[in-house]
């Protein structure tokens, strides 16, 4: 295969892989529990490298998750002492166990390609060259012929598929209850949803895509490759299915961006493939359509625009002489900068709650209407009544 | 009425790190009772209502639903949990939420259809919420909020409703729109169980009080029991209420 397309596809299979279990992670507010098994995954790898002399082999994937499922245990357990909080526990469980790792590696498998550095950052240059060989001559030993070997094709190639396959059919299945115990563990129980088995299904899950993707990203990349996704397409949607499809797409943009990036910059393929996760992350940040930084921004300051609104209509609505209805004293007596009243005046005319005769305003029937209505809402807050308004003023949404 | 009961709780102790929060409870529930439970902060109200639903594991104790376990009487009960209890920021709408209460009929694996999304919009319909059933759920206010819970308990067609304070936090028709559907049910035949907080509004609301502090202090009709003696014994305080008779 040719190691180009075999490295863009090992990436977007591992992108895709650790995106569905990021969003359950992230709307679960356990973000960082991929940290800490992605971590703690370490000794069994270690344990199964020594049984099995290979990065690849389905006994070391699940000795490793096996070390993933037994964090969360020890963070949970450790977190229902009462003694230490959630964040605490994640911090004393994760290094010890990653410790564990790093001495099993430097007493006894120094001399293997099993290097620290391997365990950080991956290797996703290198998996291409790591092939699945099948020999088909199964009768006779000793005899060696090339033709009897079959190229299957990368191991992670293999591994990171089969990992991704089962996370969909078991996403499919449970996907209704996956969603009711992330949202409302209470009632998970009540109706006969076992939560314990749900969040251990879940973390299972989570640890054997972290394993697999270890071999392709390290230990610390593939949390970005879970948590990152997950976190742009919530600040996107307010829907579980297309925050699903949106992680997906934003972890095979990071693959593909991050391949062509690491060319052009000569630089490490899984370390160019995170920072555009986090470009992809920033982007959004600033320019979702109503959770962006600028969005939230503008919002904020029509909203200032339309309470200095109403405070013009209440005043207005509140005194009837002709002295107080005049622009020049608006000016002075509710005190605003020239530049705001201006604002509010020509917000008020285009919306015709007023009409300005010379320098005297007078409030429109559809002024007062709206001034009652609206402080109707701010004094009873009944909402029924303002879903029109809703539409028109942001001041009326929550 | 008052023949069957509906629910009934039998020596029922429950601790959090062997600090006792319910101790002992005996407990009959008549069917078709529309019933507070009232008691200070603290007093295991909530924690009560869990470990009847095996949400929460009692020490010591059983509790039954028409004579049987509770896992086998799943179908019979609805539960409406604490409106601060889960995140209202999660990526789902009115609709969505309703229908989650048809789920525990379905079972595992079998995904909700057509029938259980009319089901549901009945449900919203009925708690006055069919124009909000596309809303994202943070963009309802504190009232709608618990109109959907309400609408996702009903939509479980239970024969008894467990609510855990439903007026926290909700305005005065969310309120009255509530408990109007609560008297409905207890017309139908149903049984409620309300963890309540405001003494006042007791003898208008029920028909049946339970008084709980820590241990069971007394069951029965709002007219027989709801008196000065039983709420100094259960805030420990000398109270006097003007309960309206």
């Amino acid at each position: 295969m040719n190691p180009e397309i075999a490295i863009l596809l090992i990436s977007c299979l591992t992108a895709v892989a650790c995106a569905i279990p990021g969003v359950f992670l992230v709307l679960r507010k356990m973000a960082l529990i991929s940290d800490a098994i992605s971590h703690s995954i370490l000794p069994g790898i270690v344990v199964g490298f020594f049984i099995t002399h290979d990065l690849a082999s389905p006994w070391l994937i699940l000795l490793a998750a096996i070390s993933g499922i037994v964090t969360v245990w020890l963070v949970e357990a450790i977190q229902k002492t009462g003694l230490v909080k959630e964040d605490t526990a994640i911090g004393l469980v994760f290094p010890a166990l990653f410790s564990i790792g790093v001495l099993l590696i430097a007493i006894y498998a120094n001399d293997v390609h099993l290097d620290t550095d391997a365990v950080l950052v991956g290797k996703l240059e290198y998996a291409p060259f790591d092939n699945w060989i099948i020999n088909s001559s199964s009768s006779q030993e000793g005899i060696t012929n090339p033709e009897d070997f079959i190229n299957m094709g990368p191991k992670s190639l293999w591994t990171t598929g089969s990992v991704l396959l089962v996370t969909l059919v078991l996403l499919g299945l449970f996907y209704k209850e996956l969603k009711l115990s992330t949202f409302d563990i209470g009632l998970t129980s009540a109706l006969g949803f076992s939560p314990v088995i749900l969040h251990y299904g879940l973390m299972s899950v989570a640890s054997v895509t972290t394993v697999v993707s270890f071999d392709a990203v390290g230990a610390i990349l593939v949390v970005a490759l879970i948590i990152a996704p997950a976190a742009t397409a919530y600040l996107l949607t307010n829907d579980l299915k297309k925050m699903l499809l949106l992680s997906v797409v934003f972890g095979i943009l990071a693959a593909f961006g991050g391949y062509y990036l690491s060319m052009w910059l000569d630089a490490s393929i899984s370390g160019s493939i995170t920072t555009v996760l986090g470009l992809i992350f920033l982007l959004v940040y600033l320019f979702a359509p109503s959770r962006g930084l600028l969005a939230v921004l503008f919002r904020q300051r029509r909203q200032r625009t339309e309470v200095s609104l109403l405070t013009f209509l209440l005043h207005l609505n509140n005194h009837d002489s002709i002295e107080e209805r005049s622009v020049t004293h608006l000016q002075e007596h509710i005190n605003w900068g020239k530049v705001r009243a201006k604002k509010v005046l020509k917000l008020a005319l285009e919306n015709n709650m007023i009409s300005k005769n010379g320098d005297v305003v007078t409030l429109s029937n559809k002024g007062k209407e709206f001034t009652e209505k609206a402080l109707d809402y701010i004094i009873t807050n009944k909402d029924e009544k303002i879903e029109d308004m809703k539409d028109d003023f942001f001041l009326f949404r929550g | 009425m008052a023949d069957k009961i509906a629910v009934a709780v039998d020596d029922l102790t429950v601790a959090y790190n062997y600090k006792p929060v319910l101790w002992d409870i005996d407990l009959s529930i008549p069917e078709g009772v529309l019933m507070a439970i009232v008691g200070p902060n603290g007093a295991g109200k909530s924690t009560l209502i869990k470990s009847i639903l095996g949400i929460i594991d009692p020490i010591a104790g059983s509790v039954q639903i028409y004579d049987k376990p509770y896992h086998k009487q799943r179908h019979l009960v609805a539960y409406v949990p604490q409106k601060g209890s889960v995140d209202w920021d999660f990526p789902t709408t009115a609709l969505d939420v309703v229908m989650m209460g048809t789920y525990g009929a379905l079972g595992w694996i079998k995904r909700p259809g057509n029938k259980q999304k009319k089901q549901s919009l009945e449900a919203l319909e009925k708690v006055g919420m069919l124009p909000f059933k596309n809303r994202q759920i943070n963009q309802l206010s504190g009232g709608q909020q618990q109109r959907v819970f309400l609408a996702r308990a009903l939509v479980q067609n239970a024969s008894i409703y467990f609510m855990d304070e439903p007026f926290q936090g909700v305005d005065a028709t969310t309120e009255i729109a509530i408990i109007n559907i609560l008297k409905e049910l207890r017309k139908a035949g149903k049984t409620v169980i309300v963890v309540h907080h405001d003494l006042q509004t007791v003898p208008e609301y029920f028909d049946w009080v339970t008084f709980l502090n820590v241990k069971h202090i007394a069951t029965g009709p709002v007219k027989d029991i709801f008196n000065d003696d039983n709420l100094t014994k259960t805030y420990g305080i000398n109270y006097k209420v003007a309960v309206q008779q």
